[in-house]
């Protein structure tokens, strides 16, 4: 695959503050790539120095191997489709989709062909008299990605375009979004807080934090493979404990000694050590590696929520398995669930659920939204 | 409680309508009063499209406001759009300050400063007429700024952010981008606030009124300098008409600003659909809208054009500046005089002059406007003791006789007095006297006579005065047989006591209120002068006979024609004074304003008698024995500043008592 857009150490800062520190990253033709990250991280100014809306403080921006830095955006071919839509109000459905087919000045009968098309494409057929204002969200945001796809360009950047829709319909359009991209053949950058919405969608997912590229990967490599404990934890849900690596393949927490599946480490490295809650086995005390005493239980439908205090520690546990509060039991960890990482400067801050309860999460969920 | 806020609600739009209400009513008067109303008639509209003169005035302030909405909506919205980019939190809160100031600061201080900057300026560079239509437009504009910037700017704030950055995104250069975007979406405030801009430039008057030269007086100008000589009902008739055209502005205004209207939109373009009509290319909107612009731009300036090349291009120009309602101006079948001059000059010449008409309120305003440099007149009308006061300061130049042979039938009683001795520097236009008028039906034939008969107290609560110590103390002053020019203090205090003694039984203080109050009979007695008395007489209701005397002695005032010495044009100013003495013109203005004339062509003529009627010839030209004697003893003068304030003083501890 060809390199479509590379980005050479970019530096951005707005009064002072440094938004993107010495960002590099390729994106390839014909990708489903996602800048993921907590609000603030830098995600949605990456994509606007793609779009041609910000310049780069330093660094170089290059599309299809030209430096692009000081072009202005209506000459780059890349279209954006934004976060509240920012369709036309004073324009109807089909206007709004034509507008840049009129820019460019299509021929007439061309752009009606191609409006029609794109309408089909986003399942609104008939709606192209209709005013934007008065179509719901879910089809303002077709209207906006016809729009975007209607003058065929080579990159679609999608600023958190499903944030204002409710989970159903989310869910929806995800799948659709896969889908018209898998039919157009573009290259869309997605910009997204929401790690579900990344792993299912995209081909590789790019993970963010102050102003930083944690992690480059596929949805699975990011998942599995965190490279650092900020990753791993804003990722789905993780236990992370300090751990001393013994030797390749034999690692010590939590006072015990388990074996597992990475290596490459000094003998007697301190690493991170992460454990997916699902990964985790309730088995009686006397057959447990570790043994804790539950502290809260959570039904959650598929599964339970388990938090078990292990020395001080707070473990999550997903379990089908029913266990009550003050119970004792005993936890098995397979080998190839236990996943190494070197210290990084987020050791220590992440993987303890000592503080945590659902309300919690769900506040600063709603938060990060609002600032989005 | 319901009920009562229903009544306050009731009685608040009582209180706002009823203005308006009346306003309507009397416009289709059939009569002049205010008082009665004697007949729907339509004669007022049909006089006020006859009056040429206050057509142009309407034209003028259209003009104007047309011009200076246009270029305050431009200007403030790309104003606005450069506030709203502003990156600075500091700097923009600033400019907002900034362009609020003009809009909190009173309407008296932006008018004086901005005159005082123009003059300022055009001595800097050396031109003649500082105040012009230029200078007022750019006043007019600067004032309707602040306005457009109020309505655009919240708008613009409002605005979601992406939408320009959409419009970038898909295609469109930065100005693209504002022009299909940008602009549509703020369109309703950029409407509303040139509509805002259009009524404010209409309806100001302080601001024009310091900021106007030669040649371009706005409509509420010319209805203020109106006042001085009682409004005529076609000036009802007026506000009537400006009244509805602004009501279907706002409604405009309010129906496109509407989601309503959207629907409407809609609706439309769904029917065509129906009908089987393709949509509107939206190309060939934008070039039908863009074709509308263009028809309306291109009307506008065609006006301008028109405007300025009547005052510009035309070789001749005559400035002439005059009382409001003070020369025959075509209503109601009489002559237009200053029309019938312009023909009359053609044809004698063979050269087009055209005559700027313009009024003004009193002879203190006029003084302000020429001392200040400001403009140029050719000929001006004061009154005799401004005449005296220009002459002290050589703001008039002497006149050749040779260009006013018609000054021989000027009466030899008008020749030599105290203005101006030696008849150097004026030509009397119209002369008033002071008398008494009285209601027959309340005051006793065997009471009237003299001034006493303003101290009687039979008529306790009948009696009107003077609201202005000039004419207040002169009333007492003839009576006590005081001179009333005299600097001796203790004859005012004099006649402050006489004053005191009358308050308990005047029942008001009035100046214009006069005319309605004797003629639906709430006052009976009054003085005034002769000439109104007739337009009192006129509309005096039923039950009212109002009479009118000379008491012994009283106040005269001469008006007389001057040439200022910011004449641009002498020799046409001094043919044009030939004109208003001969026979026909000055005969009609004299039947026109109903005040005396000096010129013996008019008061011996057999038409003009006729057409006054004997009463009025003997009210207008009694025996005046000696009139030059008289005049010259009782005519109100000139007095010191110091004097004036002195008298004033006295004037507030009566008022205040």
């Amino acid at each position: 695959m060809d390199k479509i857009i590379e980005l050479k150490n970019i530096t951005k800062s707005y009064d002072r503050q440094v938004v993107l520190d010495d960002i590099s990253l390729d994106i390839y033709d014909n990708e489903f790539i996602t800048l993921l990250g907590p609000s603030g991280c830098g995600k949605t100014t990456t994509l606007r120095l793609i779009g041609g809306f910000e310049t780069p403080d330093s660094g170089e921006i290059l599309f299809g191997g030209q430096r692009i830095n000081d072009v202005p955006p209506h000459k780059r071919n890349v279209n954006t489709v934004f976060q509240r839509y920012a369709l036309f109000p004073h324009l109807n459905v089909f206007e709004n989709v034509a507008f840049p087919l009129r820019e460019r000045k299509t021929p007439r009968e061309e752009i009606d062909q191609r409006v029609e098309e794109m309408l089909s494409m986003v399942a609104l057929k008939g709606f192209e008299h209709r005013a934007v204002t008065s179509l719901s969200g879910g089809q303002q945001q077709r209207v906006a990605i016809a729009r975007a796809l209607v003058g065929r360009p080579k990159v679609l950047l999608l600023d958190e375009p499903l944030a204002a829709l409710d989970l159903k319909l989310r869910k929806d359009m995800q799948q659709e979004l896969k889908n018209i991209q898998k039919a157009t053949g573009i290259t869309f950058i997605f910009v997204t807080h929401d790690q579900e919405e990344a792993l299912s969608m995209s081909d590789t997912v790019v993970v963010m934090s102050e102003g930083r590229i944690q992690q480059i990967g596929t949805g699975q490599d990011v998942y599995n493979e965190p490279k650092n404990a900020f990753v791993a934890d804003f990722i789905g849900e993780s236990n992370i404990v300090d751990g001393v690596m013994l030797k390749d393949k034999l690692v010590s927490f939590s006072g015990h000694t388990f074996d597992c599946v990475d290596g490459g480490f000094e003998p007697n490295e301190p690493v991170d050590v992460v454990v997916r809650p699902e990964d985790v086995d309730i088995v009686s005390v006397d057959k447990g590696m570790l043994r804790g005493v539950v502290t809260s239980v959570t039904f959650m439908g598929v599964h339970y929520e388990v938090i078990v205090d292990i020395g001080g520690f707070k473990w999550m546990i997903q379990t089908t398995d029913f266990v009550d509060v003050d119970e004792r039991i005993g936890l098995y960890i397979e080998p190839d669930a236990i996943h190494i990482m070197k210290k990084s400067e987020y050791s220590g801050l992440y993987g303890d659920y000592a503080s945590f309860s659902n309300e919690f999460d769900e506040l600063s969920d709603a938060e990060s939204e609002e600032e989005a | 409680m319901k009920r009562a806020s229903k009544v306050f609600t009731f009685l608040m739009f009582a209180f706002l309508f009823a203005p308006l209400v009346i306003l309507l009513v009397f416009s289709f008067n059939e009569a002049r009063s205010l008082s009665v109303f004697s007949g729907f008639s339509l004669k007022w509209y049909k006089e006020l499209f006859r009056d040429t003169e206050t057509l142009k005035t309407v034209r003028n302030t259209l003009v104007l406001a047309v011009c200076a909405a246009g270029v305050s909506t431009v200007m403030g919205t790309a104003a606005a759009v450069a506030i709203d980019r502003m990156r600075s939190k500091y700097l923009r809160s600033a400019l907002d300050m900034v362009t609020n100031i003009p809009m909190i600061n009173p309407d008296i201080i932006t008018g004086i400063s901005m005159m005082l900057m123009f003059v300022f300026a055009s001595h800097l560079f050396g031109l003649a007429n500082s105040l012009n239509f230029v200078t007022l437009l750019i006043a007019h504009i600067t004032f309707c700024l602040p306005y457009v910037i109020l309505q655009v700017l919240p708008r613009l704030r409002q605005m979601d952010k992406s939408l320009p950055e959409a419009a970038l995104d898909l295609g469109c250069t930065p100005w693209g981008a504002f022009w299909k975007v940008e602009l549509p979406e703020i369109m309703p405030a950029v409407v509303t606030g040139m509509i805002m801009a259009f009524t404010l430039s209409l309806d100001d008057f302080v601001i024009s009124y310091f900021t106007t030269g030669t040649g371009f007086q706005t409509l509420p100008i010319r209805i203020y300098n109106m006042t001085k000589k009682t409004v005529t009902p076609k000036m009802y008739a007026l506000a009537t008409i400006i009244f509805f055209v602004i009501l279907a502005l706002l409604l405009v205004s309010n129906l496109t600003d509407s989601e309503d209207s959207q629907r409407l939109r809609a609706a439309r373009k769904a029917k065509r659909a129906a009908a089987g009509k393709p949509p509107m290319d939206p190309r060939k909107q934008r070039f039908l809208y863009a074709g509308g612009g263009c028809l309306a731009l291109a009307a506008l300036v065609a006006a301008l054009i028109f405007t300025v090349t009547e005052t510009d291009n035309k070789p001749q120009v005559l400035n002439v500046y005059n009382w409001g309602e003070y020369i025959s101006d075509g209503s109601e079948g009489s002559m237009d005089v200053v029309k019938e001059f312009e023909k009359w000059y053609e044809e004698e010449y063979g050269r087009p002059v055209q005559v700027n008409y313009e009024t003004f309120a009193s002879n203190e305003d006029m003084y302000a406007k020429l001392s200040k440099n400001a403009i140029s007149y050719d000929v001006i009308i004061p009154s005799d003791y401004m005449i005296a006061r220009m002459i002290d300061e050589d703001m008039l130049l002497p006149l050749d006789f040779d260009n006013i042979p018609n000054y021989e039938h000027i009466a030899k009683d008008f020749h030599g007095l105290y203005y101006d001795p030696e008849d150097m520097y004026s030509v009397p236009y119209a002369y008033g006297v002071v008398g008494v008028i009285y209601n027959a039906n309340v005051v006793d034939e065997a009471d009237a006579g003299s001034w006493d008969l303003m101290w009687n107290e039979k008529y306790a609560g009948n009696i009107l005065q003077f609201n202005n110590s000039r004419d207040a103390f002169g009333t007492a002053m003839y009576r006590a047989g005081l001179d009333v020019n005299t600097d001796d203090r203790s004859q005012w205090e004099a006649a402050l006591q006489d004053l005191l003694a009358q308050r308990p039984l005047v029942k008001s203080y009035v100046m214009d209120e006069i005319y309605n109050m004797m003629e639906s009979g709430e006052g009976a007695i009054a003085a005034y002068y002769a000439g109104d008395y007739f337009t009192m007489l006129d509309a005096q209701a039923e039950n009212v006979d109002l009479r009118f005397y000379y008491p012994e002695r009283t106040n005269f005032y001469i008006d007389a024609m001057c040439i200022p010495s910011c004449c641009q044009n002498k020799e046409l100013a001094e043919i044009f004074i030939n004109y208003m003495l001969s026979a026909e013109p000055a005969i009609a203005n004299a039947e026109y304003t109903w005040y005396a004339s000096p010129n013996d062509l008019v008061y011996t003529d057999e038409g003009y008698i006729e057409e006054m009627g004997e009463e009025a010839m003997e009210v207008l030209y009694p025996d005046w024995g000696d009139f030059s004697e008289q005049y010259n003893a009782y005519a109100y003068r000139n007095l010191d500043p110091d004097l004036l304030d002195y008298i004033n003083s006295l004037w507030e501890t009566l008022k205040i008592n």
